[in-house]
């Protein structure tokens, strides 16, 4: 049956004579889950907001939306629309767990009983029994976000619309959330419509892929029929799983075949269709170089009676690298840099920037032409209205920065969307000339397009000789980017090592690509990698 | 205690400090201040409960203060830079500074039993819409300071403050506060909508509480209503007043007064009682895990 039905749907905002939705007509069944995906500006959160209708954006809409067959207008939204935005944070209203649960039934005007009773089973069914009386700010990211997701089905929508909601999360707590909705879907045949880039995990679970290209449908059908649109098409496969990615860079001459989705249905694929003959491509070796940031002993903790959060850190980064440490929520990553930009002080050991100590460094001088530091959150960097204003202390002419971005000049950087966001900020972080730059999850919440922007940045500065050290969950990322990759744990660095070895080594903290190739192939890790190995070996069945 | 409804917690402590402030009669500060330590003591029992010795010191300041600016008082003990010390005023400084310690303690443990939550959920009785504003508030604040500390971190290690020029810093540290503000406002927006995908502002709402009213509640409720009641009719009628200058003087004991006097105990000690009775069943019920 039809839950949801959309006819001939455009929508203008102000004083924009282009469409950003143009014509789009489509149903989604009850029971359905529905993965939307697009570049940035392709309209995804525009038709998510017009489905509900208090969040409706303003402008000029043509055509209809129908709930159950009638208009979304006339429907009690509140209640049977429910809606999960990005920020975690953000959407939390109050200040208590139990009473957060409770707000939308409050604003029903529930009596106290009922109000009772469905939020105590939400809570259990959510696994919050523990947090009941917590304060919401205590939670961490994941726990917040299940919280609004458990605030939102405590009305008992028919439909979830979600837009991103695990671009703030790490994939650990992203892995959950998309599981506990994953249970949902399956146990209570709700109908989902999910905003999405981490498609690894979701496109699985997805019945249809709805991808948008400029305000209009460029595929609605199953994954398995939208990938197979893909072929040349190489900015929307970016954010497609590695398999599809590297089944389409395999395939690309007009092969009409079943393509691979996941990880397992990847690995079947390469076996099926590859050889092996050639396991490994050759690693270059890096040059010795200078070191020009070293640990030594460092010990820090944050109060007195707590526990060591660095405890005898020793380490060191040589001049031009790119340095990549991974490693679990809560283990003293961001601690790690905090100490490393002066920010924080250790109570023992010494941290040497090009062979001084970091307190020798007066005045601010640390952070002139030497160190800058990025961090997780950056709209912490903006203190002007504009982005032009933002730049208009620095010596630095505009023209001179690695990349371009003077279509952004006249906004304020809290318009600016994530990808754009981030990278004004390392501009601004750039401005500052250093040789080292310390940077915390620049990938957080970045679409891939963003994502493979930022890469090219990050090459861009290492061909200036300029060090990178960067605290990130992406495996890909680090991949992509890393001479040296080593795990955090413990408030120590255990294990150091070239990317290839680090991760096809590793059986967690590892890429989709060595997940999809080990055993088969040897020390291959990215897509690219995956692709030349194939192609070196060959089809099975071809001549050699 | 702590187990009891807000709205019979609040009660009783302005019932029990309140009566203590409006009396200056010797004997309801005596037992008012007997029940307040008793309470807080018995409730903190082997734990460090921080600072005692300023609050008596600031009652024995309140009762050596009374004698030397008041020299009402027909018995002079001495004479003191050519003013009369008089034994009513010593007295009636006494009285005041045992009132002063009794309210301290009753707010004292107030404040231990009273959390945000509770306070919210009294307001939340009074209109949903301040117990919602200030739900919103208790979160919102601290998560401006974090904010605003995130935000003077980062500019910090951009070498936006200088360290030897306190003119600049001030500068500094007003800009990463007015940006914390547009911040604040920006993600205001966010919370807006997620408030109003959920339903807020479409006509009346209700206001949830976790707190219940047993019969426990009711029956404890009536308990410090008849006290409160029959202290106050001995107060109102002055069958306890007591008076201090020119010489003391008090009402001849009667019915009322002694029924006045057993309430107020009562009330004073209820909170002890309920709280050893609550000890002792527990210690019982724990044997029999």
């Amino acid at each position: 049956m039809e839950i949801l039905t959309i006819e001939n749907l455009s929508f203008y905002y102000p004083m924009n004579q282009t469409p950003t939705l143009k014509n789009l007509s489509f149903s989604v069944e009850e029971g359905e889950f529905l993965t939307v995906c697009g570049a940035t500006g392709s309209g995804k959160s525009t038709l998510l907001r017009l489905l509900k209708k208090e969040l409706a954006p303003i402008g000029e809409r043509k055509g209809e939306i129908l709930l159950e067959g009638s208009p979304i207008a006339e429907v009690n939204s509140a209640s049977e629309i429910g809606y999960v935005m990005q920020h975690p944070e953000q959407q939390i209203v109050t200040d208590k767990v139990w009473h957060e649960l409770a707000f939308g039934l409050e604003n029903r005007n529930l009596p106290q009983n009922e109000i009772r009773r469905r939020v105590a089973e939400m809570a259990s069914y959510f696994g919050m029994e523990d947090l009941f009386f917590r304060d919401t700010s205590s939670l961490s990211g994941g726990q917040k976000q299940l919280l609004n997701l458990a605030s939102v089905m405590v009305m008992n929508p028919k439909i979830l619309l979600l837009d991103e909601p695990t671009a703030q999360l790490d994939p650990i707590a992203a892995s959950d959330f998309i599981a506990t909705l994953h249970k949902l879907h399956r146990e209570f045949s709700l109908t989902v419509i999910l905003i999405e880039h981490r498609l690894e995990e979701v496109m699985p679970l997805s019945d249809r892929l709805l991808i948008l290209e400029n305000g209009e449908l460029f595929a609605f059908e199953p994954p398995k029929e939208a990938v197979k649109k893909l072929e040349n098409r190489a900015d929307l496969l970016l954010s497609m799983p590695c398999a599809v990615r590297v089944s389409h860079a395999l395939s690309g001459n007009g092969k009409k075949e079943v393509l691979p989705l996941t990880v397992r249905e990847g690995r079947e694929w390469i076996r099926r269709t590859y050889r092996n003959k050639i396991q490994t491509l050759s690693e270059e070796m890096l040059p010795k170089r200078k070191k020009v940031l070293e640990w030594d002993r460092v010990f820090f903790r944050y109060e007195k009676n707590g526990a060591d959060i660095l405890s005898n850190l020793c380490f060191s980064v040589c001049e031009g690298e790119c340095f990549c440490i991974l490693g679990g929520n809560g283990a003293g990553k961001s601690t790690m840099l905090g100490v490393t930009s002066g920010l924080l002080k250790p109570y023992s050991g010494t941290v040497r920037l090009f062979g001084k100590k970091l307190k020798e460094y007066t005045n601010g001088s640390l952070y002139k032409q030497n160190l800058a530091y990025l961090p997780q959150d950056v709209t912490t960097v903006f203190l002007r209205n504009t982005v032009r204003d933002e730049f208009e202390d620095s010596d630095v002419s505009l023209a001179d920065f690695p990349y371009d971005f003077s279509s952004l000049l006249e906004k304020h950087p809290y318009d600016l969307s994530g990808g754009e966001r981030q990278l004004v900020a390392l501009a601004k972080i750039l401005a500052a000339e250093p040789k080292i730059l310390l940077l915390d999850e620049p990938t957080k919440g970045l679409d891939a397009y963003a994502k493979a922007e930022i890469i090219a940045v990050l090459h861009a500065l290492k061909e200036k000789n300029v060090t990178v050290i960067a605290v990130t969950h992406d495996t890909e990322f680090s991949a992509e980017i890393a001479d040296r990759v080593a795990l955090f744990f413990r408030g120590e660095l255990i294990s150091s090592d070239t990317p290839k070895k680090f991760f096809s080594e590793n059986r967690f903290y590892t890429t989709p690509v060595s997940r999809m190739t080990r055993g088969y192939y040897e020390n291959t890790v990215t897509v690219s990698e995956a692709v030349s190995l194939c192609l070196a070996n060959g089809e099975k069945g071809e001549k050699e | 205690m702590t187990h009891l409804n807000p709205i019979v917690l609040f009660f009783y402590f302005a019932a029990a400090a309140g009566i203590s402030m409006f009396s200056m009669n010797p004997v309801i500060q005596i037992f008012s201040l007997a029940g307040a330590l008793s309470f807080f003591f018995l409730r903190n029992a082997g734990k460090r409960t921080g600072m005692h010795l300023p609050l008596f010191l600031l009652a024995l300041l309140a009762a050596l203060l009374n004698p030397l600016f008041q020299h009402n008082g027909a018995t002079v003990l001495f004479v003191l830079n050519g003013n009369p010390v008089t034994k009513e005023a010593c007295i009636y400084g006494a009285v005041t500074a045992l009132m002063l310690l009794a309210t301290l303690y009753w707010f004292r443990s107030f404040s231990e039993l009273m959390t945000s939550d509770k306070i919210l959920y009294l307001f939340g009785r009074i209109s949903p819409k301040i117990a919602l504003l200030l739900s919103m508030a208790m979160r919102y604040i601290p998560l401006f300071g974090a904010q605003l500390k995130k935000t003077a971190q980062t500019q910090k290690a951009m070498g936006y403050f200088k360290e030897d020029n306190a003119m600049d810093r001030i500068r500094g540290y007003m800009r990463v506060f007015s940006v914390t503000v547009t911040w604040a406002l920006e993600s205001g927006i966010v919370t807006a909508d997620s408030m109003e995908a959920r339903g807020y502002g479409e006509g009346k709402r209700s206001s949830f509480a976790v707190f219940r009213f047993y019969r426990k509640d009711g029956f404890y409720l009536m308990l410090i209503g008849a006290l409160f009641l029959i202290s106050v009719y001995g107060l109102a009628t002055e069958a306890v007043a007591f008076q201090y200058y020119p010489t003391f003087g008090a009402q001849a004991p009667s019915f009322i007064s002694t029924l006045t006097y057993i309430a107020y105990i009562m009330l004073a000690f209820l909170p002890t009682a309920a709280e050893a009775g609550e000890k002792i069943k527990w210690k019982y019920l724990q044997s029999k895990i």
